[in-house]
């Protein structure tokens, strides 16, 4: 079992290097549903193994959810989002990607690294190795903010983040409490909808989605 | 019964939603908080008494400690003088054309709902609720910080929430290896509490807690504007408008701080010595003063002088808790408490200078003593407070830190400190002669106050800040003692 | 002895079947575009059609020019004799040569490919020597990375001995290792014989081509030779892929000549499978530009050093 979770995790480490190779808006969203969904099976598959050994049903609950919210729900919100506001190509990135990418994959030996030299006990138990990859997640994810331009981009980024850090929960800990949970997924959410707008606003202001045009504030 | 003032921001939200006269929406305001900060004295009492409440609601995950309460009180004091100024400062938005009822509703609803974020942040034990809470509390506020929508303020609304979700995120993280450091030690429905956790410190995983600090550190610091990790703060506290400013500055610091202050007590006892978290919170207080007093001497905007004295005295208060001895404990939540009351006197003044001169700019609001004579002397005096000047309580709970930091032994420290703090003072200073010294050459607007309420609110808070300097009331003492307890695990 | 059948038959098999992999391909392509295509042998007859032609060689070139296809073809044939397309078939003891042998060995026969593009001083030759020269810089790190990860973990650097270990039965990849460098092979396979998302191999278009570009000046013999070289080197590249990624030769229970047959059967049907899904992928993916390639050889990289990663992580116990 714990076979088919390290290659789930891989494969959602896979995902995170696909997003950041990425190059335009439409193929994150498509991305970061490919990642969720694979958040969802992981989440399905702990869910079937609650209810056969303990009669839980939260796990099974979060996965539905998941599907709902962040493979359905949010990824068509970021599309309405985007399809709203003018379109216009520019290069959203600031290094370019095999370097990003390269970046990324020092992140994940980093990840690696600090984790055995904090002694957390790498090759301890099983759970390491999708620790290691889940939060090199989490790092990507951060990168993945940091150097794309557009608004857009940076909630991807976001979502990215919280995909690693929820899937970290998954594997470690087999999910937080299920109030916990639920109260991750509505502020996940309304956080989604607030960057939207956000979005929305800032296009119509600066009639562009590109952060670097924040620049006012300094000093 | 005591939870029930967590009800009181979510009916006067609600109310709101429903209602189309300004008039009537103020009277609510001022009702719901004025309901909010009287039911808060019974909670006190009740905790002095007995030192703690808890509820068997909903699986018993209400609570509520001397420490807690502190920030407690901080909230709902501010929170209803915040309302008090809303109402004068709202009226004007409105006589100037800037707001119309939908955006006073729009305000009003925020306000109460980050109002009740913070409270529900402060009254739970369960950790994973309590990040809830916080990450909800940026986001009730980050329509608030960009409310006038333009440029500086989307730009400002735009950092605040991507820097703190992410930061907050991490945090999060954070609280998974805290989950994962009790896994052994404590049954399921317990691994999250922070009573659970600080009874059973010393059977936690040393390393898991080790990064856990690490993680909450940062996630927290980001929310309670440490540096590195403070770049959003000037630009949210100095973009939103000023009761809103006045509300983050003293009381959502705060409450990140309150959580950075448990993780820190859960970590020492699991370490047995406050050297690990003392060396990485005294790192950043340090370098959030230094960057404070750094951009305090050169800064131009008057607002975001009083947001990065907002860093600074962060700064302080998480080097106090770095050396984790009763005395700086106690120092450090007396801070806590003074830093609120002052920073808040301070927008809320500075919130009336903006609406009357329309400018941030310092040097363009000479002559501010003649125009608004209370709020003009109030803000003089404010400013002589926050840089800490005695007779004023800063000056009493600087002075405490730094004696319980000289008696602990570390001088090196100390003297660095002091010198930082005669930076801010000699940065605030030059910002007061540029203020209050000579008329303006240009056009000046007609004298007279423009926020009566408002002006009260801040003269109210003049009034404490200045007793509290020479005199701290005993339940407060008491009420300190007990937090310092807690914190200290005695 | 041994040496002996193993040659006869491994040459037997991917230098008759390796053209007829190529037709399977177009044809796959053409049924989905509702053509009826060119027959899957069409590629037999075309290579003797030009095998009875004579080449024309340019007056300008060098005898470069003239020995690149039979360069091409031997080390293409060369490269595969180093991967068993059974580990059933009886081998000899030491087979010499290892996949660094086998890369170096491609790599000789590219080399001599670009230096004859070169050769005639067309511009389309120079072009494509040139792009040719770009990708195979960059698939080449992820080749060896992910060959590297494999051979430590079977524990030799063998290609037989590799395929050997993971073919017993009770050995095997760890799951999600052997996921990645799926993965990272594929995109290698693609990079390699010039297809689609990399290369083109039915166009003549001048802003796209690398490998027509090269071989656009040959005629007859020396073409014929090209050609098939190309399907050789293909077909050896899918015998690595399948047989080290899908090892079914250890569910054979029986043995002697009815196992090595039943082995065979399930090497059809593997190169098979693999030919559908490079036809596939062919389908559905555009051609990207050529300064996305790199993006492209990234991602190849990335994916065989996490699989390197990951059996790092696990503490090389496996296997």
């Amino acid at each position: 079992m714990s076979d088919l979770f390290d290659t789930l995790s891989v494969l959602i480490l896979m995902t995170a290097f696909v997003l950041m190779a990425n190059k335009k808006v439409k193929a994150y969203i498509k991305t970061f549903r490919v990642q969720s969904a694979l958040i969802a099976l992981s989440a399905g598959i702990l869910g079937v193994e609650a209810i056969m050994d303990e009669g839980r049903y939260d796990l099974m609950v979060v996965c539905v959810l998941i599907v709902v919210l962040k493979v359905i729900y949010i990824p068509g919100l970021l599309h309405k989002t985007y399809a709203g506001i003018e379109y216009r190509t520019e290069k959203d990135f600031i290094l370019n990607i095999p370097i990003l990418v390269l970046i990324s994959c020092s992140l994940v030996v980093f990840t690696y690294f600090s984790f055995s030299a904090s002694g957390f006990g790498v090759n301890g138990s099983v759970i390491d190795l999708q620790l290691v990859n889940t939060i090199s997640v989490t790092m990507i994810g951060l990168l993945f903010m940091i150097t794309r331009k557009k608004a857009i981009g940076q909630i991807i980024g976001f979502l990215e983040v919280e995909n690693g850090i929820f899937i970290t929960a998954m594997f470690s800990t087999q999910g937080m409490p299920f109030i916990v949970d639920m109260g991750i997924f509505i502020d996940m959410l309304t956080a989604v909808m607030i960057m939207g707008v956000l979005v929305f606003k800032i296009n119509v202001t600066f009639e562009s989605i590109n952060t670097d045009r924040l620049n006012k504030l300094k000093g | 019964m005591s939870f029930l003032i967590l009800a009181v921001p979510v009916i006067a939200a609600l109310l709101m939603i429903t209602n189309r006269i300004i008039r009537r929406m103020h009277i609510i305001s001022l009702a719901a908080s004025g309901t909010m900060l009287v039911s808060a004295i019974p909670i006190t009492s009740d905790i002095l008494a007995f030192g703690k409440i808890e509820s068997s609601f909903m699986g018993g995950f209400l609570y509520l400690d001397a420490l807690s309460v502190i920030v407690l009180d901080i909230v709902v004091l501010i929170g209803f003088l915040a309302c008090i100024y809303s109402v004068g400062y709202l009226k004007r938005e409105i006589l100037l054309g800037a707001f119309d009822f939908k955006r006073v509703r729009l305000y009003y609803v925020l306000m109460f709902s980050f109002m009740f974020t913070m409270l529900l942040a402060l009254s739970v034990k369960n950790v994973g609720i309590m990040w809830i809470a916080i990450e909800a509390t940026t986001l009730a506020s980050a329509f608030l910080v960009g409310f006038y929508n333009d440029r500086y303020a989307l730009e400002a609304a735009w950092k605040y929430i991507m820097i703190c979700s992410v930061g907050i995120a991490l945090a999060m993280l954070g609280i998974i290896f805290l989950n994962l450091s009790a896994m052994a030690a404590l049954d399921s429905s317990a691994q999250l509490d922070w009573t659970a956790l600080m009874d059973n410190a010393g059977s936690l995983k040393p390393s898991s807690v080790r990064l856990a600090f690490i993680f909450i550190l940062v996630g927290f610091g980001t929310k309670a504007g440490l540096a590195p990790m403070h770049t959003w703060l000037p630009d949210a506290h100095s973009q939103a408008p000023a009761p809103i400013s006045a509300l983050l500055s003293g009381v959502l610091l705060n409450s990140a701080m309150y959580g950075i202050i448990r993780i820190t007590a859960v970590t020492n006892k699991n370490m047995g010595s406050s050297e690990f978290s003392g060396n990485l919170l005294i790192l950043l207080g340090m370098l959030s003063i230094l960057t404070a007093s750094v951009f305090i001497l050169t800064q131009k905007d008057y607002k975001r002088l009083l947001a990065y004295s907002s860093i600074e005295h962060m700064g302080i208060i998480a080097v106090a808790i770095g050396f984790f001895t009763p005395a700086s404990i106690f120092g450090g939540l007396f801070h806590m408490l003074n830093h609120s009351l002052t920073k808040s006197m301070l927008f809320f003044c500075s919130g009336t200078i903006l609406q009357k001169y329309g400018t941030r700019q310092i040097t363009k609001i000479k002559g501010a003593i003649k125009l608004l004579p209370y709020t003009g002397t109030a803000f003089l005096l404010g400013l002589f407070a926050i840089a800490g000047t005695p007779p004023f309580s800063i000056f009493a709970s600087e002075f405490s830190i730094m004696s319980a930091i000289f008696k602990e032994g570390d001088f090196i420290i100390g003297s660095v400190l002091i010198m930082l703090l005669a930076f801010v003072f000699a940065g605030i200073a030059i910002a007061l002669f540029r203020i209050f010294y000579g008329t303006s050459s240009m056009e000046t607007p007609q004298p007279g106050e423009i926020n009566i309420p408002g002006t009260i609110a801040a003269l109210i808070l003049l009034l404490m800040i200045s007793t509290m300097g020479l005199l701290i009331p005993e339940q407060l003492k008491e009420l300190l003692h007990n937090a310092q307890n807690i914190i200290y695990g005695s | 002895m041994n040496y002996l059948i193993y040659m006869v038959l491994q040459i037997t098999v991917i230098i008759v079947f390796a053209p007829l992999i190529s037709g399977v391909i177009r044809k796959i392509k053409a049924l989905s575009q509702k053509r009826k295509g060119a027959p899957v042998f069409q590629m037999y007859y075309d290579l003797h059609k030009l095998f009875r032609k004579t080449s024309v060689v340019s007056e300008t070139s060098s005898w470069i020019f003239k020995a690149a296809p039979y360069v091409f073809f031997s080390t293409a044939v060369t490269a595969a004799l180093l991967v068993p397309v059974s580990t059933l078939i009886p081998q000899p003891s030491s087979l010499p040569g290892d996949f660094i042998v086998m890369v170096s060995v491609l790599a000789l026969g590219r080399f001599f490919m670009m230096l004859a593009g070169l050769d005639t001083g067309s511009t389309f030759g120079g072009m494509g020597s040139s792009r040719e020269a770009l990708i195979s810089s960059l698939i080449e790190p992820s080749i060896l990375v992910s060959l590297f990860t494999i051979a430590l973990i079977t524990g030799s650097t063998s290609l037989s001995r590799i395929l050997f270990v993971v073919n017993s039965s009770e050995n095997q990849l760890p799951l999600q290792v052997s996921i990645l460098i799926f993965l990272a092979l594929l995109v290698i396979i693609i990079a390699e014989t010039a297809r689609i998302p990399v290369d083109d191999p039915s166009t003549h278009l001048e802003l796209t081509m690398v490998h027509e570009a090269m071989i656009l000046e040959y005629s007859g013999r020396h073409l014929a030779l090209m050609e098939y070289g190309a399907a050789v080197k293909q077909l050896t590249l899918i015998t690595l892929l399948v047989n080290i990624l899908l090892p079914f030769d250890g569910m054979i229970s029986q043995t002697g000549m009815m196992a090595i047959l039943l082995s065979l059967l399930f090497y059809a049907a593997k190169v098979l499978m693999a030919a559908v899904l490079i036809a596939l992928i062919e389908i559905n993916c555009v051609k990207l530009k050529l300064f996305s390639i790199p993006n492209l050889a990234a991602l190849a990289f990335i994916l065989s050093f996490v699989a390197f990663l990951q059996f790092f992580v696990l503490g090389g116990n496996h296997v």
